[in-house]
């Protein structure tokens, strides 16, 4: 295997709020701690990935949520998401779906397709590619402005 | 009975800092307003101007999913009204079944939208909105605000 393509698991750190701007960081590391992955999602794409890490349901279905409910009435299976691609600071997914026999693959945004995994219980995966060409040196400096307080908030363990 | 409602428009609530789906039937008799999240009101406003953003946007990809598999939109049904929440049903046809599926209204309208689908409602529901509110609250409104989003 081409070991730039090799796949790295990742899991979900944590959600951060911007507060300078209208946007939320997800916070994605690797098993030994020893990578983090920083992407920039929208508010409502943040949000839903905040409640599906506090095992929170809410009242009423949110979008990924529905997103779940189909593919559970559908018959499928979320068997992986994996994190591709980054071109001009914008990540690319693919989510792996198994439905009746057959693997598709659906082109996503790495939000929709962390929500989904989350609620699915399915893994994520990043690229090792993908992994060397991330900038995290911005989030360095962010994270260091940052409250500790604020940063514990959403962790998960 | 059912209705057949289109959407009329998009509406901005600066009170509530939410937005109003404009929903209406044929004869433009009965009116269903549903007050929606900035997310979802983005979701709709797109698919009503036809914009294809870069990315698939949540509802793009629920499209994307279902169309890989084949699964049909039927139709988005509004279902019932109750505490100023409003429910919806999404109708899907796979393989040789229906299925009816659990949904908020936004979602149901934003992915009905984009698949072509209907947009029905209920008898009861549109007898039990009362309209009354959003009335008074349109009466309010500049004519500027109006038409902003609407089609």
């Amino acid at each position: 295997m081409d070991p730039a393509s090799e796949l790295i698991p990742l899991k979900v750190h944590g959600v951060l709020v911007d507060p300078n701007t209208d946007t939320q960081i997800v916070i994605l590391r690797d098993e030994q701690h020893m990578d983090v992955l920083p992407i920039w999602v929208g508010t409502a794409e943040g949000t839903s990935i905040r409640l599906a890490l506090e095992g929170i349901v809410p009242p009423r279905p949110m979008s990924h949520d529905l997103l779940t409910s189909f593919t559970e009435h559908l018959g499928m299976k979320v068997t992986r998401v994996v994190v591709t691609d980054v071109k001009n600071n914008t990540y690319y997914a693919t989510i792996h779906l198994f439905a009746h026999g057959v693997e598709r693959t659906v082109d996503s945004r790495p939000s929709d397709a962390i929500a989904l995994a989350l609620r699915t219980k399915s893994p994520i995966y990043v690229t090792q590619d993908v992994l060397k060409r991330r900038n995290a040196d911005n989030l360095d400096a962010w994270l260091a402005k940052l409250d500790p307080q604020e940063f514990g908030k959403s962790e998960t363990t | 009975m059912i209705t057949q409602m289109h959407v009329r428009g998009l509406l901005f609530d600066p009170y509530n800092n939410a937005y109003i789906v404009i929903l209406r039937d044929e004869n433009n008799t009965d009116m269903l307003p549903i007050w929606v999240g900035k997310a979802e009101a983005s979701a709709i406003s797109f698919a009503l101007e036809h914009i294809t953003p870069p990315r698939p946007m949540t509802h793009d990809l629920m499209k994307a999913i279902l169309d890989n598999v084949d699964a049909k939109v039927l139709s988005a049904v509004v279902t019932d009204l109750r505490e100023n929440t409003y429910y919806a049903k999404i109708h899907l046809w796979y393989g040789d079944s229906e299925y009816s599926i659990d949904a908020r209204p936004s979602d149901a309208i934003a992915l009905a939208l984009r698949t072509d689908a209907p947009i029905f409602t209920t008898e009861e529901v549109l007898q039990k909105q009362n309209s009354e509110e959003l009335e008074r609250w349109l009466e309010n409104l500049k004519p500027e605000d109006f038409g902003k989003f609407e089609t």
